[in-house]
């Protein structure tokens, strides 16, 4: 089972409500947000209807939110090497 | 008054240094603007010293949730080292030169230092307690006088050794800032003082190349 990793790239304002509708109905409320649907007829027709604003890409699972914000999180560079000893709680 | 008279006299009659009362009872100025005393923190919660010192334990792997935002060492990258023939090339060079500087990534941000600079981070970095030593592990440039040494976007973290040490928080003058509607006598105050991090580079080595891939 394969999904679609859709993006929002540009937003839908300005544009017919028809074409708002679909994003409504994609879940793409915001530039940026990113979404998983199965691939299916369905869904494909959707994403015909806003190919110009989305960016898609073919993935094997969902991620959960979670893992969307870890993705997005840089690297935090450091870590803990020598530590002074702690007071035992 | 005492700092003050003590200050005069100085000035007055040219004393030597070496006529100085002892340091204890000099003012205090060797403080930086705009900070307050320090704070030092607390140990914070449940982490151990031990599993930090032993990381390739198999405990290690079973830590509690609590330190997830303290990061653990990473394991060392899988594949040997190869680098490109001009940077086998340059490598020697640059490591020869007397001093080094890096641009360090901590949270994604650059900080341009060398060794001995005191770096205060713009956040209170948590889990760690003054004295601690940090591995510094990712960086986009390294260089000396000659060269530099441009990763794309990080270099490889074996090229180089950068500590620094926790030298404690610093915490900011209190801010107090006035919030008031129009066509409203309602005022409310709020108040905000932060604290900082504060670090030592402590150590910039780069590494020889033997060293990488032996």
């Amino acid at each position: 089972m394969s999904y679609f990793r859709i993006t929002l790239m540009r937003s839908g304002i300005g544009l017919p409500k028809r074409t708002q509708g679909v994003l409504k109905a994609l879940g793409l409320r915001h530039r940026m947000k990113t979404v998983f649907y199965p691939v299916t007829p369905e869904v494909a027709g959707q994403i015909m209807k806003v190919k110009e604003l989305i960016s898609v890409r073919e993935v094997e699972k969902p991620l959960t939110k979670e893992e969307l914000r870890e993705e997005r999180k840089p690297d935090p560079g450091y870590y803990i090497e020598t530590a002074m000893p702690r007071r035992q709680a | 008054m005492f700092s003050r008279t003590i200050r005069k006299s100085i000035l007055d009659t040219r004393i030597p240094t070496s006529a100085l009362p002892p340091p204890f009872l000099l003012p205090n100025r060797a403080r930086f603007f705009n900070t307050t005393a320090q704070h030092v923190e607390p140990p914070t919660d449940g982490f151990k010293a031990s599993e930090v010192a032993t990381p390739k334990s198999p405990a290690a792997s079973s830590r509690p949730a609590a330190t997830s935002s303290i990061p653990s060492p990473p394991p060392p990258p899988p594949t040997p080292a190869s680098f490109s023939p001009s940077v086998k090339e340059q490598l020697p060079l640059l490591a020869a030169q007397p001093s080094h500087y890096i641009s360090a990534h901590i949270h994604g941000r650059p900080y341009l230092v060398t060794q001995g600079d005191i770096i205060r981070l713009p956040f209170r970095m948590p889990g760690v307690v003054p004295g601690d030593i940090l591995r510094l592990n990712r960086a986009s440039s390294l260089g000396s006088r000659d060269y530099t040494l441009k990763g794309a976007p990080y270099l490889d973290e074996r090229i180089f050794e950068c500590r620094a040490r926790v030298m404690g928080t610093e915490a900011e003058p209190m801010r107090i800032k006035e919030k008031k509607k129009q066509r409203n006598r309602r005022t409310k105050t709020v108040r905000s003082k932060h604290k900082f991090t504060i670090l030592r580079i402590s150590e910039l080595k780069v590494n020889n190349l033997e060293d990488i891939e032996g």
